[in-house]
C-alpha cells in the first residue's frame, strides 16, 4: 500500500476511534433539524415563553421551504464553520505539538500523501456532515413547509459544498502553518470571517468570489444566479483551494523541526 | 566500513550556537554512546541526524542505503492505534512491503516484550511499555542505524535492564549511537565515546582510549573503621587521601605497585581490611571531562 493509503487509514481511525466520524455529523444534523423545527412552533414557543402583554397576539407569516433552508445554511455559516475548525485545528500542528507526529517526520514521508490524506479525510468528513444536515433540515422542512425541488436542493448543496471544501482546505493549512493550534484557529477564523465581512462591504464591486459562492448556492433555490459569476466562483474556489493545498504541503514540511522530540 | 560521515556539524538558532563543528565517524555494527551534561547538544545532534532539524552549517553523509531508526527520549503515540497498527504503519512508511509489514512487526513487538499487549492500544501503555514500542517502531523496518535519545532515562531499574539487555542484542546487526545521562549504561555498551559540551565534541574515542587518558590509576584500601585509616593516612608512606574508612593512594608513574603496598601492611598491620587497584570511573571521567570545561 502506498503512503497515501497508509496514512488515510490512520486519519480513518482516528475519526472512527475518537468519535468524530459520530459527532461531526450528529451536530450539523441537529443544527439542520432544529431550525425548521424552531421555525414552524415559534408562535407556541413565544406562547409559553410568557411575559406577553394581555391580548397581545403575533401574526407570524408561513416561511417558504426554500427560506427555512436558507436559514439553516445561515447557522452553518458561523457556528458550522467555527464547528469545523475546531474540529480540525489541530490535524498538523496538534500533531505536531504532542510529538506523535515526530515518529512519522523521522521516516522517509511524503509530505504530499501526509497532508493530503488529512484532507481526504476532513473534506470527506465534512461534506457528509454538511449534506446530511441539509439532508436532515429538507425532511423537517418537507413535513412542515413544504417541498424543496430535488434539482434546486442538489445544486444549492453542491455549490455551498464547494465553499466548504475550500474552508476546511484553509483551516488544514493555517494547522500547518503555525505551531499552535489555538492560533491556526484564530488565524482561520479571522481570515475566513474578515474576508466574509470584506465581501459583504465591498462586495458590489466584484460579482466572481468564493465568498460569494454561499450566496450564489442560495440564488439555486430562487431560481438560479447569474451563470458566469457563479462559474468563476467556483473556478476560483478550485483554484484557491488547489493553491492552499501546494501551500498546505509545502508548510507542512518546511515546519516539520517544530515537531516536540 | 563507515556508515555515517559528520563533519563540522553545526545548529545556530539566532545567536545561539546549540552544536557547533562536531565531527565524528561511525562505523558498522559499533555502539557509541553520546554523553554530556543536560543543554550540552545531545538532542539537537540526533534531531539533526534524524532528519527532523537541518543543520546550519557542516554535513551528514551517509553509506548508500543506510535506513535510520530513531527513539526519541519520550516517544509519543496515537492514543487510539494499537501497537501492532503503529509498528505496521510505521513499517510501511518506511519502505517494508505490505505484504512483510505485518509479520515483521508482529516479530518486532513479540522481540521487545510486547507481544501480549499488541492489540491494546497505546494510549493505555505505562512508561516502560511506551519505550518498548518505540523501540519497536524504532527497528521494525531492520535499519542499519539506530539513533536513540536517552533510551532508558524515564524507566525504572528493572526497565532500564531489560531495554538494555534488548538494545546489546540488537548490536550484532546494528550500529547505534545513543545518547545516556547514565553512565553505567554507557561504560556497559560503548564502543565509542563522544563527549559534548556546550554544544562542543570535547572528548572522543573508544571507551578503552578515554579511560587510560583519564586513567589516574589509584590503590584503594578498605580499614575497619576511620579511626585506624585516619592514624594510616599519617604516617603512610605515600600521598594518601581518607574518604571515610577508605584511604586512596594516587599511583603515579607506576609508584607505589600493589605489591609493594600490600607488602607494606604485611609488615605493619594497621587495620587494613583490602588493598585494590582502580581507574577512573567514567562517571569520574564525566565529571572531570566537565569540571574542565
Amino acid at each position: 500500500m502506498n503512503q497515501f493509503g497508509v496514512l488515510l487509514k490512520k486519519e480513518w481511525r482516528e475519526h472512527v476511534r475518537n468519535y468524530k466520524i459520530l459527532w461531526l455529523p450528529a451536530v450539523f444534523v441537529l443544527f439542520g433539524i432544529i431550525e425548521p423545527v424552531t421555525q414552524y412552533f415559534l408562535p407556541q414557543i413565544i406562547e409559553s415563553a410568557g411575559n406577553l402583554p394581555e391580548g397581545a397576539v403575533f401574526e407570524f407569516p408561513t416561511p417558504e421551504p426554500e427560506q427555512v433552508l436558507v436559514s439553516v445554511m445561515g447557522q452553518y455559516q458561523f457556528i458550522g464553520l467555527i464547528i469545523l475548525i475546531l474540529a480540525y485545528m489541530g490535524a498538523v500542528a496538534g500533531e505536531r505539538r504532542s510529538g506523535t507526529a515526530t515518529l512519522l517526520y523521522v521516516r522517509p514521508l511524503s509530505y504530499p500523501a501526509y497532508f493530503l490524506s488529512k484532507w481526504v479525510m476532513a473534506v470527506s468528513a465534512g461534506l457528509a456532515s454538511v449534506w446530511l444536515g441539509f439532508l436532515g433540515a429538507a425532511y423537517y422542512i418537507w413535513l412542515f413547509f413544504g417541498d424543496i425541488a430535488a434539482g434546486d436542493f442538489l445544486q444549492f448543496a453542491a455549490s455551498y459544498s464547494l465553499w466548504i471544501i475550500l474552508f476546511l482546505t484553509i483551516v488544514l493549512t493555517a494547522s500547518a502553518a503555525l505551531p499552535h493550534q489555538g492560533l491556526a484557529a484564530a488565524v482561520a477564523m479571522a481570515l475566513v470571517f474578515a474576508a466574509q465581512i470584506l465581501d459583504s462591504l465591498l462586495g458590489v464591486y466584484w460579482t466572481a468570489s468564493p465568498l460569494k459562492l454561499p450566496a450564489y448556492a442560495q440564488s439555486w433555490l430562487a431560481g438560479a444566479p447569474d451563470a458566469g459569476d457563479f462559474w468563476w466562483s467556483s473556478v476560483l474556489a478550485v483554484l484557491l483551494t488547489l493553491l492552499f493545498i501546494g501551500l498546505g504541503i509545502w508548510l507542512s514540511k518546511r515546519n516539520a523541526a517544530q515537531t516536540k522530540v | 566500513m563507515s556508515l555515517l560521515e559528520v563533519k563540522k556539524l553545526t545548529k545556530r538558532y539566532g545567536e545561539e550556537l546549540a552544536v557547533e563543528d562536531v565531527s565524528f565517524e561511525l562505523t558498522e555494527r559499533t555502539s557509541t554512546a553520546l554523553i554530556g551534561p543536560n543543554g550540552a547538544g545531545k538532542t539537537t545532534t540526533l534531531s539533526m541526524l534524524a532528519g527532523l532539524l537541518k543543520q546550519t552549517e557542516g554535513s551528514i553523509s551517509w553509506h548508500n542505503g543506510t535506513g535510520i531508526g530513531f527513539l526519541p527520549q519520550y516517544p509519543q503515540f496515537f492514543p487510539w492505534l494499537t501497537a501492532l497498527e503503529f509498528t505496521e504503519m510505521a513499517a510501511k512508511i518506511s519502505g517494508v512491503e505490505a505484504k512483510k509489514a505485518r509479520a515483521q512487526s508482529v516479530r518486532t513487538l513479540e522481540f521487545v516484550g510486547l507481544g501480549n499487549a499488541k492489540d491494546k492500544k497505546a494510549g493505555a501503555f505505562s512508561g516502560g511499555m511506551k519505550q518498548r514500542l518505540g523501540l519497536a517502531q524504532a527497528i521494525v523496518h531492520q535499519p542499519k542505524l539506530l539513533l536513540l535519545d536517552e533510551p532508558v532515562s524515564a524507566l525504572d531499574p528493572s526497565g532500564r535492564r531489560e531495554i538494555m539487555n534488548l538494545l546489546k542484542s540488537l548490536r550484532e546487526d546494528t550500529t547505534i549511537l545513543y545518547s545516556t545521562h547514565i553512565l553505567n549504561d554507557a561504560e556497559e555498551m560503548t564502543d565509542q565515546l563522544l563527549f559534548l559540551q556546550h554544544g562542543k565534541l570535547v572528548e572522543q574515542g573508544s571507551l578503552k582510549d578515554v579511560k587510560t587518558r583519564y586513567a589516574e590509576p589509584r590503590i584503594r584500601v578498605t580499614f575497619k573503621d576511620p579511626e585506624s585509616a585516619g592514624l594510616f593516612t599519617g604516617k603512610a608512606p605515600w600521598d594518601a587521601v581518607r574518604d571515610g574508612h577508605i584511604v586512596y593512594i594516587p599511583v603515579k608513574g607506576g609508584h607505589p605497585a600493589i605489591e609493594e603496598v600490600m607488602g607494606y601492611f604485611a609488615a605493619n598491620p594497621s587495620g587494613a581490611d583490602g588493598v585494590e587497584r582502580q581507574t577512573a570511573s567514567l562517571e569520574e571521567i564525566f565529571l572531570k571531562v566537565a569540571g574542565r570545561q
